[in-house]
C-alpha cells in the first residue's frame, strides 16, 4: 500500500516538474544590438509571447502559405527582422546561432527549432514594399497616375 | 484431421547468436547509411532531379511485393482449403509481416524528411494512392496479426477461414495499390496504365512463392521437419504456373505499349537501344528471371531441391532486374514535352537519356532492410511456436 | 484657354479640394493596369487568375535573363552540381521536326488547373492555391518526390543538400520539393509581375508576359488576343495557365 502511494507521489512529482522550471526570466544576452532591444514589448505582451509564440507561428504559416495572408504581426520574417542582432561591423548575426535570441531559451528548454532549416536566418534579399497603413501613399500613387495621364494626353481642351 | 503441432525453432545457441549478430550488423550499417543520407542530403546518393527514385525504392517495392506474395501459401490453405499447407500457413503470414515492415522501413528512411513521419500519418490527401497505401500497409500488418492469432489459437481457429479470406482480399488490394503507384502516373510512357496493378499481383505471386521456399529451405537446414516430397512437388507446380502467368502479363504490357504509337519510342528504348536497360530487361528480367527457371523446372519429371533452389535464386535475380527496368528504366527516358519539336539542348537534361549510378549508401540501406526482415523472422520463430514439428502430407492428414 | 491672372485664395482652395476629391473618387480603373495593390490581410481568391504567356518568336537564343532573375529573386544558389542543383525555370532549345527551325523557350511549372502533382501528393503539400498558383507547402512536404515523378514537364526540383543562404522571401530547405511559384511572395505583396517577366522586359525581348486573366485590360489578355497561344501536351488535358505562342 505504502509502496504504491510512494510510487504515485514520485510519478506525480516527475510529471509536473517541467512546469516548475518554466524559464520565465530568460532574456537574450546581447543588449542594444537588435531592433527588438529598443522596444518595450513584442507584437504581443511578453508573457503571452513566452508561452504562445509557437502557436502564433503555427497558425500564421498556414494562413500565409495556403491563403496568401501576409500580415506582419505574426510573420516569421518580421520576427527575424526585429530580433536579429548586428555585430560591430553592422553585419547581421544568424538568429539561430549560439547566444542569439532563439537559442538563449531553446537550449535551456531543450526544444529543437526546425524553422531555420528553410527560413533565412538573417534578413536577406529583396525587401518588400511597406504595407499601406494610411491613404497617403494611395493618394500619391493616384496623383502620379493623373500627372502621367495628363502628361501623355496634354492640354487637349 | 491429424493434429498440427507447432514448436519453436530449435537451433544451437552459438549458431543463433552468430546469425543474429551478423544480421544486426548489416541492419546497423543500413541505418548509418540512411542517417548519412538524411543529414548530408540526397546529393550523396546517385538519385538526382532526373532519376528521382532509385535503389532504395527498388528494394522497398520488391520487399512489399514479396510480402504480399509470400502470404500466398497461407491463402491457399485458408481460402482454397488446401490442407497440405495448413501447418506451414502461420509461417507464411509471419514472413509477410517481416517483409512488409522492412519494405516500409526502407521507404520511410529514404524520404527527404523522415522526421515528418507523423505529418505523413496524420495529414492525408485521399486523391493520392500513396495516402491510401499508408493505410493499406499498416492495416495489412494488423490484419496479419489477427490472422496469425486465428491460426495459432485453437479457441478461435474456426475463424481462420474468414480472416484468411479477409487477408487475401486485403493483400490483393494492397498489391493493386503498389502497382497503381506507377499506374496512376500519366506523365511517363512507362506508367499510366491499368495493367501495372495485375502485373504487380502476378509478380508478387511468383516472387513470394520462391522467397517462401528459399527461407523454408534455410530453416529446414537446421530443423528438418518442414518439407515433404509432396510439398516441394506442389511448390514446383505453383512456380511453373506463376512463371507462365508472368510471361503472359509482361508480353501483354509491352505489346499494348508498342501499339500505342506515342509510346513506341519508349518501347524501342527499353527493348532495343537502351543500353543497360535493354540488357537488364532481356538478360535479367526475361532470360534469367523467367525463361531459364522455366526450362529448369520443366526439364525434370520430379521436383528436386536442387532445381528448385537454383530456379528460385534465378527468379529473384530476375525480380530485381524487373523492378529496376520498371522504376529506373521508366525514369531514364526523357519526358516528351513537345510533340512537333525535338529538344536539342537543355540545362536540365531534357534531351538526353538519364544515367543512374547508385551510391553505396543506397545499397547499404536496401540490404539493411532485407536483413531487418530476416532478423524479424529469426526472432519470431525462435520465441514463438511457428514451425510444424512433423512433416505433414495429405496422407497423414486424411487419416483420422 | 484661361487668362493668366492672379489666383485668389478662394479659387486655389476650391481647385485643390476638387482635385483631391477627384483623386479620391477616381475608381481603380487606372490602378487595374498598374500594381494590383493586394492588401496583406486579404485572402487570395479565385477572382484572381494568374497566367503567363510566352512568345517563343521573341525569345532570344543566348539570353538567360529569366533564369538569372529567378535565381536571384529566390536565392536558388547551386553547388556546381548540375544533376542536383535546383532549376525553377530553364531555357530549352527545340528544333521543329518538319522545318528544322531552331527556337529557344523558357520552361517552368505550367501551373495546371488539374495538376497531376497535386493529385499524387500523399500529404496534400503540393496544392493549387485559389488564385491558380500551384506550389508546395514546405511545412507539410515529407520529401517523397512522388510529385516529381508525376509532373509531365519536369518542373519540380528536390533540395539535395543543407542550405544556409536562403533569401527571406523564399524559404527553402533540404529534403523538400520546390518549383516555380509565380513569385508568390511578390504577388502577395502587391506586385503584379514576376521576376522572369520583369527581367525579360528589361532586356527588351518581351517574350514573357504575366498577369491576371480576370482583368480585361491586363498585359496577359492583350498578349493572348494578339497571338495564337497553345498549351503543351494538350493530350493530357491539364489546362495549364502557362501558354506558348509561336510553336
Amino acid at each position: 500500500m505504502y509502496l504504491l502511494l510512494r510510487r504515485l507521489i514520485i510519478s506525480i512529482i516527475i510529471l509536473i516538474s517541467p512546469n516548475l522550471f518554466s524559464h520565465g526570466e530568460e532574456t537574450h544576452t546581447l543588449i542594444n544590438k537588435s531592433k527588438a532591444d529598443m522596444q518595450n514589448q513584442c507584437v504581443e505582451s511578453t508573457d503571452i509571447m513566452r508561452k504562445q509564440h509557437f502557436m502564433f507561428l503555427y497558425h500564421q504559416r498556414d494562413k500565409t502559405v495556403l491563403k496568401g495572408l501576409r500580415t506582419k504581426k505574426h510573420s516569421l520574417a518580421n520576427c527575424i527582422d526585429c530580433h536579429v542582432s548586428y555585430d560591430d561591423q553592422g553585419v547581421a548575426i544568424p538568429i539561430n546561432s549560439d547566444g542569439q535570441f532563439c537559442q538563449t531559451c531553446h537550449v535551456k528548454t531543450a526544444v529543437n527549432i526546425d524553422c531555420f532549416a528553410c527560413h533565412a536566418t538573417v534578413p536577406r534579399g529583396r525587401k518588400n514594399p511597406v504595407e499601406n497603413k494610411n491613404n497617403l501613399s494611395k493618394i500619391e500613387t493616384k496623383s502620379n497616375m493623373l500627372i502621367k495621364y495628363f502628361a501623355e494626353h496634354g492640354n487637349e481642351k | 484431421m491429424g493434429k498440427i503441432i507447432l514448436t519453436r525453432f530449435i537451433i544451437e545457441p552459438k549458431i543463433f547468436w552468430k546469425i543474429f549478430f551478423s544480421l544486426g550488423f548489416i541492419i546497423l550499417v543500413g541505418f548509418l547509411c540512411s542517417h548519412y543520407m538524411e543529414t548530408e542530403g540526397h546529393h550523396v546518393t546517385g538519385m538526382n532531379n532526373q532519376i528521382i527514385w532509385g535503389l532504395p525504392h527498388i528494394f522497398a517495392v520488391l520487399l512489399i511485393v514479396i510480402a504480399s506474395g509470400v502470404l500466398n501459401i497461407a491463402s491457399i490453405s485458408s481460402v482454397f482449403d488446401k490442407k497440405l499447407y495448413k501447418p506451414l500457413a502461420p509461417l507464411s503470414a509471419l514472413f509477410a509481416i517481416a517483409f512488409l515492415i522492412s519494405g516500409l522501413a526502407i521507404l520511410v528512411l529514404d524520404l527527404g524528411r523522415p522526421d515528418r513521419l507523423i505529418v505523413a500519418m496524420t495529414t492525408y490527401n485521399f486523391k493520392s494512392i500513396f495516402a491510401w497505401n499508408i493505410f493499406l500497409y499498416s492495416g495489412f500488418a494488423a490484419v496479419l496479426v489477427i490472422y496469425i492469432w486465428t491460426m495459432l489459437d485453437r479457441t478461435v481457429n474456426r475463424f481462420s477461414r474468414y480472416t484468411g479470406i479477409f487477408a487475401f482480399a486485403w493483400r490483393i488490394i494492397l498489391t493493386t495499390g503498389t502497382g497503381s503507384i506507377f499506374g496512376f502516373l500519366i506523365a511517363r510512357e512507362a506508367y499510366g496504365t491499368a495493367i501495372l496493378a495485375p502485373l504487380f499481383i502476378i509478380m508478387s505471386l511468383l516472387y513470394g512463392t520462391v522467397v517462401y521456399y528459399l527461407i523454408l529451405k534455410i530453416i529446414n537446414y537446421y530443423q528438418k521437419t518442414l518439407m515433404s516430397e509432396e510439398i516441394i512437388e506442389n511448390l514446383k507446380k505453383l512456380t511453373i504456373i506463376f512463371l507462365f502467368a508472368n510471361i503472359y502479363f509482361l508480353f501483354l504490357y509491352h505489346l499494348t505499349n508498342m501499339y500505342i504509337t506515342k509510346h513506341l519510342e519508349f518501347e524501342k528504348f527499353i527493348l532495343l537501344n537502351g543500353g543497360i536497360y535493354t540488357l537488364a530487361f532481356w538478360l535479367g528480367q526475361f532470360l534469367i528471371g523467367l525463361i531459364l527457371p522455366l526450362i529448369l523446372l520443366l526439364k525434370e519429371k520430379q521436383a528436386s531441391h536442387k532445381s528448385l533452389i537454383l530456379s528460385s535464386i534465378l527468379i529473384l535475380i530476375g525480380s530485381f532486374k524487373a523492378i529496376y527496368v520498371i522504376i529506373i528504366g521508366g525514369q531514364a527516358y526523357p519526358l516528351t514535352i513537345f510533340t512537333d519539336y525535338k529538344i536539342v539542348n537543355s540545362t536540365f537534361y531534357d534531351n538526353v537519356v538519364h544515367s543512374y549510378i547508385p551510391s553505396i549508401y543506397e545499397f547499404g540501406l536496401g540490404i539493411g532492410g532485407v536483413a531487418l526482415a530476416l532478423i524479424i523472422i529469426l526472432i519470431a520463430i525462435a520465441n514463438l511456436n511457428f514451425l510444424p514439428s512433423q512433416i505433414s502430407t495429405t496422407k497423414t492428414i486424411n487419416k483420422k | 484657354m484661361k487668362n493668366k491672372q492672379n489666383i485668389t485664395r478662394r479659387d486655389f482652395l476650391v481647385k485643390s479640394l476638387t482635385a483631391m476629391s477627384i483623386i479620391y473618387v477616381i475608381p481603380d480603373i487606372f490602378s487595374k493596369t498598374m500594381a494590383s495593390n493586394k492588401p496583406l490581410n486579404v485572402e487570395v481568391s479565385a477572382q484572381t487568375k494568374w497566367a503567363m504567356s510566352i512568345d517563343t518568336d521573341k525569345c532570344a537564343k543566348n539570353c538567360t535573363a529569366c533564369v538569372d532573375a529567378c535565381i536571384q529573386e529566390n536565392g536558388l544558389y547551386g553547388f556546381d552540381r548540375p544533376d542536383t542543383d535546383p532549376q525553377w525555370i530553364r531555357k530549352i532549345t527545340v528544333q521543329d521536326i518538319k522545318t528544322d527551325k531552331v527556337k529557344t523557350l523558357p520552361m517552368l511549372c505550367q501551373h495546371c488547373e488539374n495538376p497531376p502533382c497535386c493529385d499524387v501528393c500523399p500529404t496534400g503539400a503540393s496544392f493549387r492555391r485559389d488564385d491558380g498558383i500551384v506550389m508546395v507547402n514546405q511545412h507539410t512536404c515529407i520529401g517523397c518526390r512522388y510529385c516529381m515523378m508525376a509532373c509531365p514537364f519536369k518542373a519540380r526540383s528536390f533540395v539535395h543538400e543543407n542550405l544556409t543562404q536562403q533569401v527571406t522571401n523564399t524559404p527553402r530547405g533540404k529534403g523538400c520539393v520546390e518549383s516555380c511559384n509565380f513569385c508568390v511572395n511578390r504577388l502577395d505583396h502587391g506586385y503584379d509581375t514576376t521576376a522572369c517577366e520583369e527581367a525579360c522586359h528589361k532586356e527588351g525581348h518581351e517574350a514573357i508576359v504575366f498577369g491576371d486573366l480576370s482583368n480585361e485590360s491586363s498585359r496577359i489578355n492583350k498578349a493572348l488576343k494578339n497571338k495564337n497561344n497553345k498549351i503543351l501536351r494538350s493530350d493530357l488535358q491539364l489546362k495549364q495557365r502557362v501558354t506558348y505562342s509561336g510553336l
